[in-house]
Formats: C-alpha cells, structure tokens, sequence
C-alpha cells in the first residue's frame, strides 16, 4: 500500500528520463560544426588577436588584400587586391583592389585599407609588432600607407626591406585584415576605434560574418551574402570549445563534429583506421628544440654545446613520441620557405659527444637540470632526452611544471636546459624563423627582449645579427638565397645553444563527407570552399 | 542520564570519551556501518603495509610497457608512463590518509578554540568569532578550497591547508553550541570560585566536555574531506604528478579513458569505496548518537 | 513592544549580513591578492616587451599599497564594478551573467531530481524503518553523497553517450542548433519551447538529463535523511496513532498529515540542498563541457584572472547567505511556532 503512495513520483522521474529518447546524430548538410580548444582566444578583434586559434577563426571572417597559400608557403595569392606591383626602387607597394562589399554591404574602399593599416599600428596592440618589426610606426603611419584613389592602396616602406616579405606579412591574418572603417567607427566608444565592439561584432568582407562568441564555449559564424566570391556551401560554422581530446574523439566518432583540431596523438592513432574518418597532417609554425642557457658559464663553450647537438635521438623522437606533433627537421628555418637548405643530417652519437666533451673540459660529463612543460609531448621528450644524454654523460635532472614556471624561468634566464616549442614562422618567409630563434641585437639582462629565444638563451652572434639583417632587406632572390645560405651555415659552425629537432605539424581529423577541407600552415584555413558529399 | 555520571568531577581523565567504546560496539552491530569500518581498517592496513602490498614502485615508469590492460603481472594495468595502476591505489592510500589526519589535526584543535573561547566569554568576544565563522560557512567548501589553492598554488599541502580552512567552522559553531550547555554547570562554577583560571577551566573542564560530540562530527565531515581533496586533485589543484593521488589519477587517466578504461575506473572505485565507508560509520554514529536508539537497543 | 523589538531584530539580522558581506570582501580580495599566477604576463602574453608589460602593471593598479587596493576594490564592487575580465576582455558581471543561466537551468533540473528522489526514499524509509527497505535505501542515497562526481559522469557518459547513444554528449544541445532560439530567458528549455522549436527542446532535454540526474541522485542523499528523520518525527506523535484509530488508511495517513506537517522544513531543506548543488556543478560543468558558472570559474582559476575569480567566489558567497536567509525567513513565515 505505501509502497504503492510512493511509487508515483518516482516513476514520474525515470519517465522524465526515457522522454528524452535516442539522441539525434549527423549535423546538417549546411552546417559545419568544429571541435577546437578556446582557452587562447581573448578577443576577436584582427588587431589584439593572439595565438593560433583565433586566426583560424577571423581567416573566414575577414579578408586581406592578399592571403597565403595553403600549399606552396613562399606564393601569396590574390584576394581583395586583384594585383600588386613593386615600385622599380623597391621601396613601394602598389595593390590595385578588386570590386567588393562588406558583410554590411558598405563597398570596400582604398580608404578602409588604409583606415585598417593605420589603425592597426595606433592601437598598437598585439599584431601590430609583425609591421613594426619592418620599421613601420604609428607617427609615420600616415605616410605609409596612402590611397591615391578609391581602387589603389600604396604602401611605402620605410627603411630598405625586402617587399615580398612586407607584401607576405600582409596576407597574415590579423596585421593584414582589411576592416570596415564606417561600421567599425559608427560603433566606437570612447576613442577605443571599435576594440570593444569587435569583440562581438564583426566587420569583414570574408565568406563568414561573425554572430556570436562566447567566451571558452562558442564562435558562431554565418554565411555573409554580400561575399565577393563564390557563395559558401555552408550556411552556419560552428566552433565549439571542447577542450578534452577525447571528448573531440568521441564526438567526431558520434558526428556531432565534422573538424576536430585539437585531438591528442593517442586519439589520432585510434581514429587513422576508422571508417568515415580522415586526418590531415600539415607542417606548421615553429619547432621543438633543446635549448641551453649559455648564462650557464659551461654552454658558452661551444665544444659542449656541440656535444649536445650528438645527444639527441632524431630519429627515435620523432619516431616514437612525435608522430602526429612534429616532423623530423634539424635546420632552424621551417619547411618550404625560401631559403631552406637540406637537412645537415646530425645523428645520435654518444661517443662523438663524449670527445667533444673531455675536449671541452668536462670528461667525466656533468650535471644538469632539464626543464619541461608537464604536458603532452614534453614530459615523453624530456623522459627521452633524459635517457639518451646520459649515455653521453650528461646527467639530466627533469624539472616539470606550467608555463608559467617552465617558459616564465626561460624569460627570466634563469636555467639550464630547457626542453620546448617555437621560433616564427607564421609569416612564410625565413626571416620570421631567424628573428624569433637567433636574432639578438642587445645581449644585455636589462635589455629584457623576451620575444627573442635569442636574448632568452643570452645567445649573441654579430655576424649572424648582421646576415640576418642583410637578408631582410636583400631585394634580389639569388643573393638573397645565398645570405640563408651562409646563415646556415654559420649556425652549423658556431652552435646556437638552442638545438631544433623536430619541426612543429598540426593534424586534423574530420568526416570523410568533407570535401575541399584544405588545412593552411599559417593556420589560415579558408572554410568558404568545404562542401558535405552525402 | 549518562553526562549525570560523567559530571562527577573526573575531569582530569577526559571523561567525555569513556562512551567511545560503547559507541563502536553499537557500530559493529549494523551490517552498514560494520562495512564501513571494515573498509576503513582496510583502507589503514593498506597505508601501513603498503611497500609489502605494491608489486611494483608506483613511481617507476616502463615506456615500453605503457597503457598495458590489466594482468600480466600488472592486475590493474599500466598508465601512461607504464606505472603499475595497483601499486599507485595502494601508495595513494597513504595520501588519502595523510590528508584525512591532517585536515582532522588541524581542524579539531581550531575548532574547538574558536567555539569553546567563544562560548565561554560571550558577548563581544562571542560576536566577532561567529560572524568569521559566518563568514567561512557562507561558502561551499568545495569552492572556497579552489579559490584558496589557486591562491596558494597548486599543491598536496596547499590543497590540505584549503580544506582545512573551510573545514573548521562547522566544528567551532557546534563546540560553541555545547559550551553554552556546560558553562552553567556547577562544577564549571565551583572551578571558578576555586580561582582556576579562564584558561585552564577551558583547558579542563570545557574541552573534555565538547570532544565526544567533536570527534564524531570530524568523522562525518572525512568523506566530505576525501572528496574534496579527490575533486581538487582532479581539476589539477590538489597533489601534483608525480603523487599517486587518486583524483589526480583519475584527471590523466582521463586523456586515455577511450582506450584504457583501467586509468579511471579503479581509482574511481576506491574513492567511492572510501568515502562510503566513512558515510556509512558516519551515518551509524548519527544513530548511535540518538539517545532514543540507544536505549532502544 | 513587540513591533519595536521586531525591528530591532530585523536591523540586527541586517547589520550580521552587512558584517558577513564585508567578510566576503575582504577574503575575495585576499585571494585574489594572494594568487601567484601573473596576472599582467596573462595579458600582455608570452612575447611581450618589458615596456608593455610595466604599463599593464601601473594600469592595474598593482604598484599601490595593499590597504589602497582594499578600499578601490571596495568602491568598484558597490558601485557595481567588478572589473573586466583578462580573458574575455567583458567586465566579469557580463560574463557571469551570460553562463549563469545554463548552470541554474542545469541546478534546477537537478534539484527537481533530488528532491523528488529523496522526498520519497525518505517518506518510504521512515514508514518502513529498521525493515530491509530502510538499509538498502540509506546505502542506495549514500552512495549518491559518496561518489565522487566527476568521476561518475565519466564514466556515464561512455555508458549512455558512447556506448549507447541514449543521451547527447557534452554541451547543452546538439551544437548545430546553437543560436537558432531567441534567447529570451536563457534557459533553453523555457526559450525552445516559447518559440515552438520541439526538436531543439528535446535536444537540450537530451543534453540535461544526464548532468541534472546525476546531481540531483548526489544531493538527494541529505534530502533523503533529512525527510526520514522528520517523517520519524511525525510518525511517533500522537495525532497519527489518532488519525489511525480513526479509520483513516496508512497512505492517507502519511501523505495527508505527515508529510503536510513537514512540508515547510523540507522547503528550507531543499533550499540549502540547491545552494550545494553550485559545487557539485563545478565539477560536472568540466566533465560535461557545460558552458556554465562552474567552468568559467575553473578555467578562470587556471589562467589566474583575477576579476573573474574573486567576483566568482564573491557570488558564491552571496547565494549562499540569500539562500540561507530565504530559509530562515520561509522557516519564519510558514513555521507557526516560530511566529
């Protein structure tokens, strides 16, 4: 009888549980939902923007005047300039713009380009520093960048650079983005030039226009009408913030995502032999390197530094922990940018290493510490290197911990050895690499040039410092080659301290419905072209 | 019935825990709280023994021999450095146990200044105590230990001291509750009229008093304890790696949990095995604490 | 005299939770004080100059004294500043009030669960005490408080996602229906079904049920005791052995007087029950990918910002004292001994 009172409401509950029924699965033939991790996305505004994920997204929401190739990484291709041409000096720019909207259907200008430009250097913000590397600045930023008519920008360089490299750096999404000046500025507050609004808002002539984002959850793209191009066989692109790799499996599995691009190697392993998936794997920016901190009196003997350059497994790391992360690469320059010699073919040598050693004073090896990032690779990377610097006699202690620690402990020069990822290469050209590896122009502490792994490792090299300068502003492409060349070189003689050993790939694993899924390694990524074949 | 007898004076022998026994007799009756204890004695055994009890270092890895299902030598398999899963639960015992005794030392002792001084004083001295115990109730303990070791910084010791932190005011609201029962008592004002000290009526006759309902109280809050420091673990502001911490287990077990279900499922049950047992004895002491169920029986 | 000292009660109970409010503040400053991850590095980023990263040092207002902070921090919060975010760049009150519907929709639910769950294991336990049903029900509700929840929604969501299907997978729908309901309340039960879009509805439902059932098994266990003890309670009184006597059935009995009796302790029980429920989110939010209060202040504590977590904390604190003073004043209100 009680049991009977009481049974209701309880029965009630579970029913509530079965109306929920079998889940709906397979997104909408229109729909393109992607799987991704937001944590470094912090704004959506081209010019504040940082880090990889953030480009992917503005890559379909805003166009530039020209954009990177997705496949040959020396080529630029055309978008909202139909042409350029190099002033006979080559101290000039000239684009001549295509008829175009923007996704609020304000024709696109000469004015907005160069509104975009300037704006970029005013503000001043994160982006802002791949044109200030060339010389560019706020104060002459009038001066600059110019519009002689409504159809031409000019762009005026303002110390001796080599174009190509300026005209590459503006198919970087971000410092290239081309925005819509009125809609931004009828949205300003406070002098901010639309910061805030961006943020929310977008103001693009992209095959995309952006709806919404939610912090650490959500970008939701729509299809802009007003596109130049071909229109979009997708309507909506759904970017979902699903941090877990194995959630984005699961999720891909059940095809409640078309794109994952953050899966964990483990993940990509399981998923390379299912059905109705694929998975693509393209070089990207950066490397994995072994980095000494010459600080340390021993690493400023380059003897020892070499010795470290035969302690490293190539091979067996890129074999056994890389797959999926990185690519065996051994020169500091990423793979197919101008310039790039072959590899110089190092291997493991332990008995090399140990002469080099007792040649540097230390035959009975040393002791050192070992930092690495507790993540996935960098834990197995520096396990491994623990393993095979001892066969050299270098007895490594591991020191694990956040990036706060691990990298905060590189910036402040305070370190051994250090086991980690980076140097450029976002901007396709060699220069990018050799800035953010090697390049130091003032190897003092209180010069604090955090940015340069250079400065980082107190790794100051006069020659190198001027070679690389030369090959920034070197306009001819035969001398230009050959300025790389003797860089590499150079590096292959005195030893930079910091030692890459794989090079930096990026896979993505996505429906096998998917058609004109082409992954860009500027991370620009141009969705307007994917199609579903059901 | 039962303080009547105790009140006579023996106060120098704490007197307050002379019913302890009964209590766990009673305990040992209930087939729930008999589990529970059992678990528990298990759960100690294991932390004792645990070198003798591990097959393998918890802490030593075999890269050729990672993610391994159970058996072969290895009964609740490898993780992802080729760690025995086993000989981690194991040596993780003595982690649980470690905070449970830790978080109990620390918190006991605060509690019961906090509420005994409160108690005893009143007034104004009564007034700003309760309000900072207020002010710490006024959180989820789960949460207010977060933000405390994202303060600190993540660590065993720091997640130890936040749950300790928010872990007290429970206890001083309720020795504060029993001293005002006993302040009034005659053998607390013939202390006084005999010159004793505040300090050493507290000492002596008032914390002998509030410890029983104390203790018991400590021992419904360890599950919450295992919990707590379990989820901190987990969301990677607890024990760091290498510590066989079981929520720390379970929170990189769960990059492998596709394939390798071993990662969080054992670390998962012992966690829930040992929080149940301290429920279930917590639930049997919150009867053996009823008055009408003891005589009952 | 009785008005008079009822004001003086009610000033009194006001001044207790200015003082508590004040508490709040200054352990939300402390902690985030206290927090060593660098909260000018977490804007200025990786590659940043020594120029930038001073210039956000002054802009913060970290060069000043502590007790300086203390009050400027006091001056935002009452005039409703609480910052901006370093992650979102929104000030903080924005974002949270963008995710905290989807935890509430998720609390609620769940605490529809709990209750229903407990309310009637504890009605049945406290009929049927000592009896076999009244042991395997305490050991059924005390798993439920045992378990360590992230762990069993693990482990639920390989079951009846992975495995079976049954159930959607993390967020709060299917993510193609994302922005296609107008958000009225946020609540995407409520704002699916006044824009008559059935299949988003049962979508989110499909998403809820998970999450919420699991919380609500977790929070029924204190519900469960608390209604068989005081079902205990009533049972043993007079009245009921009367109402027995007078011919009235066993499930009249209990269901018209007893459990009419209780009513109002069990409201201020589930009450605090639902203020519990915010910690358990926190952990489910990360397992489930649900873009809720809990996640937000997770990743926000990782990331060390600042704003996001002491207003987080603040919050917390806040809900639970209104909700603690809800009972007290539902306790007052409807209780007749009390009056």
């Amino acid at each position: 009888m009680i049991m009977h009172a009481c049974v209701r409401p309880l029965a009630a509950a579970s029913l509530l549980a079965l109306a929920a029924g079998p889940a709906l699965a397979k997104t909408p033939d229109d729909q393109l939902v992607i799987g991704f991790s937001m944590t470094n996305i912090l704004t959506l505004d081209p010019a504040a923007i940082t880090g990889k994920e953030t480009v992917q997204v503005l890559a379909n929401v805003y166009d530039g005047l020209v954009q990177l190739d997705p496949v040959n990484r020396s080529e630029v291709q055309p978008d909202l300039a139909e042409s350029w041409d190099v002033a006979e000096d080559g101290m000039s720019i000239t684009f001549h713009l295509r008829e175009a909207e923007f996704a609020s259907g304000n024709p696109v200008r000469a004015e907005d380009v160069v509104w975009s430009f300037r704006r970029l250097m005013e503000l001043n913000l994160a982006q802002a520093s791949f044109l200030k590397t060339y010389g560019f600045t706020a104060e002459a930023a009038e001066t600059a960048f110019t519009a002689p008519d409504d159809r031409t920008v000019v762009v005026t360089l303002p110390q001796k650079v080599n174009p190509q490299l300026i005209i590459s750096t503006l198919g970087i999404v971000g410092p290239g983005s081309i925005l819509d000046s009125k809609l931004v500025m009828e949205n300003e507050r406070d002098g901010d030039m639309g910061t805030a609004w961006l943020s929310q808002n977008s103001a693009g002539s992209a095959a995309f226009a952006l709806q919404q984002w939610k912090s650490n959850n959500l970008v939701l793209l729509t299809r802009n009408d007003n596109f130049w191009g071909e229109e979009p066989a997708m309507r909506r692109i759904i970017w979902r913030h699903v941090p877990e790799s194995q959630s984005q499996r699961l999720q891909l599995e059940r095809q409640d995502l078309d794109i994952a691009f953050q899966l964990a190697p483990a993940d990509l392993n399981a998923l390379q032999n299912k059905d109705g998936i694929e998975i693509q794997t393209t070089p990207s920016a950066g490397f994995y390197y072994l980095a000494m901190s010459m600080a340390d009196e021993r690493f400023q003997n380059p003897k020892v530094r070499e010795a470290m350059r035969y302690l490293i497994d190539y091979k067996g790391l890129n074999d056994a922990i890389l797959p999926f992360f990185g690519k065996m690469h051994q020169r500091p320059i990423s793979g197919g940018f101008f310039g790039l010699l072959d590899d110089p073919g190092y291997t493991f040598d332990p008995e090399r290493a140990k002469q080099l050693l007792a040649e540097g004073g230390f035959p009975n090896g040393m002791d050192v510490t070992l930092r690495a990032l507790s993540d996935d690779p960098f834990l197995n990377l520096a396990t491994a290197l623990q393993g095979s610097l001892a066969q050299g006699g270098v007895r490594a202690e591991v020191i694990t911990g956040s990036g706060d620690q691990i990298y905060g402990a590189m910036r402040e020069r305070n370190f051994e050895m250090i086991v980690g990822r980076g140097g450029g290469g976002q901007l396709p050209d060699p220069d990018s690499n050799m800035r953010a590896l090697i390049y130091n122009p003032d190897n003092s502490d209180e010069a604090r040039l955090t940015n340069f792994q250079g400065w980082r490792t107190s790794f100051m090299d006069e020659e190198l410092n001027n070679l690389i300068d030369a090959g920034a502003s070197e306009a001819d492409l035969e001398t230009r080659r050959q300025i790389y060349a003797d860089i590499q070189n150079r590096i292959d003689e005195v030893v930079p301290p910091l030692i890459p050993f794989s090079e930096v790939v990026t896979s993505a694993a996505y429906r096998a419905d998917l058609e004109g899924f082409v992954v860009n390694p500027s991370w620009s990524t141009d969705l307007s072209t994917v199609t579903k074949n059901r | 019935m039962q303080t009547e007898t105790l009140k006579k004076g023996r106060s120098m022998t704490l007197p307050g825990l002379a019913p302890l026994g009964r209590i766990l007799r009673f305990l040992m009756r209930q087939p729930t709280s008999a589990f529970g204890l059992a678990v528990i004695a298990l759960l100690v055994i294991g932390a004792i023994f645990a070198p003798l009890l591990a097959t393998h270092n918890p802490y030593a890895q075999d890269l050729t021999n990672t993610l391994a299902p159970p058996g072969n030598g290895h009964w609740f398999g490898t993780d992802e450095l080729g760690r025995d899963i086993w000989s981690r639960l194991v040596h993780g015992t003595r982690i649980t146990l470690t905070i449970i005794a830790l978080v109990t030392v620390v918190v006991g002792p605060i509690g019961l200044a906090v509420g005994t001084i409160a108690g005893y004083y009143g007034g104004a001295v009564d007034t700003v105590m309760m309000r900072i115990t207020d002010i710490f109730l006024s959180f989820p303990s789960l949460i207010l230990s977060l933000a405390f070791v994202a303060a600190l910084g993540p660590s065993l010791s720091n997640a130890i001291i936040a749950i300790a932190l928010t872990s007290w005011p429970p206890i001083a609201r309720l020795a504060r509750a029993e001293t005002l029962t006993f302040r009034a008592e005659d053998y607390v004002s013939a202390a006084r009229l005999q010159g004793a000290s505040d300090f050493r009526i507290i000492m002596k006759s008032i914390v002998p008093m509030c410890l029983p309902s104390v203790l018991i109280r400590l021992t419904l809050n360890m599950a919450t304890v295992i919990l707590t420091a379990a989820g901190l673990g987990f969301l990677g502001l607890g024990a760091q790696p290498p510590l066989p911490e079981w929520g720390a287990m379970i929170a990189t077990g769960r990059r492998y949990m596709i394939d390798s279900w071993w990662l969080v499922t054992f670390p998962g049950i012992a966690i829930l095995c040992v929080s149940l047992a301290f429920n279930l004895v917590g639930d049997g002491l919150r009867d053996a604490l009823d008055p009408k169920q003891m005589n009952r029986r | 005299m009785l008005t008079r000292s009822r004001t003086r009660g009610l000033l009194r109970q006001a001044g207790t939770i200015a003082v508590t409010l004040l508490g709040l503040l200054v352990l939300t400053f402390a902690i985030g004080r206290l927090m060593p991850a660098d909260p000018v590095r977490a804007i200025v980023g990786e590659e940043a100059t020594q120029d930038t990263y001073m210039q956000v040092y002054q802009e913060l207002g970290l060069d000043r004294p502590l007790p300086m902070q203390f009050l400027m921090y006091l001056r935002d919060v009452l005039t409703g500043d609480f910052g901006t975010s370093i992650r979102t760049g929104q000030p903080v009150l924005n974002d949270i009030l963008t995710v905290m519907p989807a935890t509430l929709e998720l609390a609620t639910l769940a605490i529809l669960i709990g209750a229903t769950l407990g309310i009637t294991l504890g009605v049945i336990a406290a009929v049927k005490k000592d009896r076999w049903q009244d042991q395997v029900i305490r050991v059924f509700s005390l798993m439920g408080h045992s378990m360590p929840i992230f762990w069993t929604g693990m482990i639920a969501l390989l079951i009846f996602y992975a495995a079976l299907g049954w159930v959607g997978g993390g967020g709060r729908m299917e993510d193609y229906f994302i922005g296609l309901v107008p958000e009225v309340t946020n609540f995407i039960l409520i704002d699916a079904a006044l824009a008559g879009e059935w299949e988003v509805f049962w979508s989110a439902l499909n998403h809820l049920i998970l999450p919420a059932s699991l919380l609500g098994y977790s929070s029924s266990a204190y519900i469960t005791r608390m209604t068989r003890s005081f079902m205990l309670d009533q049972i043993n009184q007079e009245y009921i052995t009367t109402a027995r006597v007078k011919g009235l059935s066993v499930r009249q009995t209990i269901w018209r007087h007893a459990f009419l009796n209780i009513r109002v302790q069990l409201v201020t029980i589930v009450a605090l029950a639902y203020g519990a429920l915010l910690e358990g989110a926190v952990l489910i939010e990360t397992v489930f990918s649900w873009p809720g209060f809990g996640q937000y202040l997770t990743s926000n504590l990782m990331i060390g910002d600042m704003n996001a977590v002491m207003t987080c904390v603040l919050l917390v604190g806040v809900i639970f004292i209104a909700l603690n003073l809800l009972s007290d004043v539902l306790y007052r209100v409807f209780d007749p001994r009390t009056r």
